[in-house]
């Protein structure tokens, strides 16, 4: 309990830094809704025309720009590469740190298990993206309503993207507890799990811009739930959430296994 | 000079790593362009069929976008932001790391003055950063030459003036990142802020363009250089080069000045 709580204090600074940088993101990007929606309809027909990696270069997709929830779609995909690098950093730093730090010794040597240690620090970090999740829907719902100008709400949409976003920031939490328990040195923990963020987000770009590499989304999870599909009403894939809850379940328990018998490098 | 040697060598891996992952991802994504420029034909008669006045409200020139120039740039973007992220951690580490590791006074009994050391640091970062920009142009320009269609030729002049952006955005970032170490004593991890710093800059420049273009331009350093202005006139836009340089040249001489006066925490 007691490693709970020092977590928690110790990633108050950074989560509210990282909550501003939501804030201005979704504050600037949907400023800009407005400059897009008064040029009406005829760039959602020449959008539609063209071929779908022209989409893709656009950034646009299938998204309808004028509604101001397709134009939250195109958000959407950056707000999910900043709160999954956000998980993936503090599950890999939040590990790694007392090695770095040089504070593993004076943890461990506390009459508490490994696996307290671990699932205390599980614990906080899900907390931190849970909050981080809380406080991008509240700053989307607002800023989308504000810019909203006809009379439905979007509430439901935003939260079953929100379900999506914190399923993808368990999936690289997990990620990088991962790496950062079973790889020898720690200090390249948030490097590594950095960069396979990167790539899997460089992938799923690849795959917009062409057709034939469809069948490469499951690699990526930045597919996995996309703001097309759930705003158009398809909502989630059942095969999509199977494979990100088990990469889920095997990653945390790996976490467990691994940090139980490492090897401190101090 | 052994300083130097001893960067060198200690940055010497994950240049290397860095060099090959830009490289491997500007092949990848040149790879899809033969079947991006089957599209981009009917993007083009489709465009001609409309109006004027629309094309013009679409604000970009299409044209542009569907050359093996305009798809580069589009790929070069996501480029420049890996090439960031790599300068910013070099400069924001490259300092800071004796203190984090605790061989700061190892460092620092040492017969060199701080000048030397803050020298030798920095043209190792720096000789880092161009052996990666530099081994990018040259790969980009053999792959750019391979996937072009028989039929058009594209020009190698905006071409080299376009990749080269790259070193310049990464010895940008590297004073981001001295400087940022120098303010921040206490830095403990490298990548988050880096991360945090690049993306920061990357998304003010994507969704800048609100607060007036000019003005946003100034701010974030992947918006000096503007690909379309490139391609059409083959040449930068001076101002925005002076700016960077100057930056460039205050930070490193801000950074001298608080390194030598610094009192380090030794252990």
């Amino acid at each position: 309990m007691n490693i709970f709580i020092r977590e928690l204090k110790a990633l108050r600074k950074s989560l509210v830094i990282w909550c501003l940088g939501i804030l201005a993101m979704v504050a600037g990007g949907m400023s800009k809704y407005v400059a897009t929606e008064s040029s009406g309809q005829s760039i959602n027909d020449l959008m539609a025309s063209m071929p779908k990696a022209m989409q893709a270069i656009m950034g646009t997709g299938s998204l309808d720009l004028t509604t101001v929830s397709g134009y939250y779609g195109i958000l959407f995909l950056y707000l999910m590469v900043m709160t999954t690098i956000h998980a993936v950093m503090l599950g890999a730093n939040i590990i790694s740190k007392e090695e770095r730090d040089k504070t593993a010794e004076f943890l461990l040597v506390k009459p508490i298990s490994r696996k307290q240690v671990i699932f205390s620090k599980w614990m906080a970090s899900l907390i931190a993206i849970f909050v981080l999740n809380l406080v991008t829907f509240l700053i989307s719902h607002l800023m989308v309503d504000y810019y909203n100008k006809t009379g439905e709400s979007y509430v439901i949409e935003i939260a079953k993207l929100m379900g999506g976003m914190f399923i993808l920031q368990l999936l690289f939490l997990s990620l990088g507890t991962s790496v950062a328990a079973s790889i020898k040195h720690p200090k390249r923990a948030a490097s590594i799990s950095t960069a396979v963020l990167l790539i899997a987000f460089f992938l799923s770009m690849a795959i917009d811009l062409n057709e034939n590499l469809e069948i490469l989304s499951v690699f990526t999870p930045f597919k996995y739930f996309e703001a097309k599909d759930i705003i158009s009403g398809t909502g989630y894939e059942a095969i999509y959430i199977t494979v990100s809850a088990l990469l889920v379940v095997v990653m945390t328990s790996y976490t467990f296994i691994a940090y139980e018998k490492r090897d401190l490098h101090i | 000079m052994n300083i130097f040697l001893h960067e060198i060598r200690a940055y010497g891996k994950s240049t290397f790593v860095w060099t090959v992952s830009l490289i491997a991802l500007v092949l990848f994504f040149m790879s899809l362009f033969p079947s991006f420029a089957k599209d981009a034909d009917q993007v083009n008669e489709l465009l001609q069929t409309l109006p004027e006045a629309l094309r013009k409200a679409v604000g970009i020139e299409i044209g542009h976008f569907t050359s093996i120039l305009g798809f580069y740039s589009y790929v070069f973007m996501y480029i420049s932001l890996c090439g960031a992220i790599q300068a910013m951690m070099i400069g924001a580490s490259i300092l800071s790391k004796e203190v984090r590791e605790k061989t700061v006074d190892f460092l620092l009994t040492k017969p060199v003055s701080r000048t030397t050391i803050i020298v030798s640091k920095l043209s190792a970062a720096f000789v880092s950063i161009a052996i990666t920009s530099l081994s990018f142009i040259l790969c980009a320009y053999f792959i750019a030459s391979y996937v072009k269609t028989e039929t058009e030729n594209f020009n190698e002049q905006a071409f080299f003036l376009l990749s080269f952006t790259l070193f310049f955005v990464q010895v940008m970032f590297l004073a981001i990142g001295v400087i940022a170490s120098m303010l921040l004593p206490k830095l403990k991890s490298v990548l988050s802020l880096s991360l945090g710093v690049v993306f920061a800059f990357f998304f003010i420049g994507m969704f800048g363009s609100t607060v007036g273009e000019a003005s946003v331009r100034y701010i974030t350093p992947f918006k000096y250089f503007d690909s379309m202005y490139i391609i059409k006139n083959s040449q930068y836009e001076w101002s925005y080069v002076i700016v960077g340089l100057v930056w460039i040249i205050a930070t490193f001489i801000a950074s001298f000045y608080i390194y030598t006066k610094r009192d380090m925490n030794a252990v």
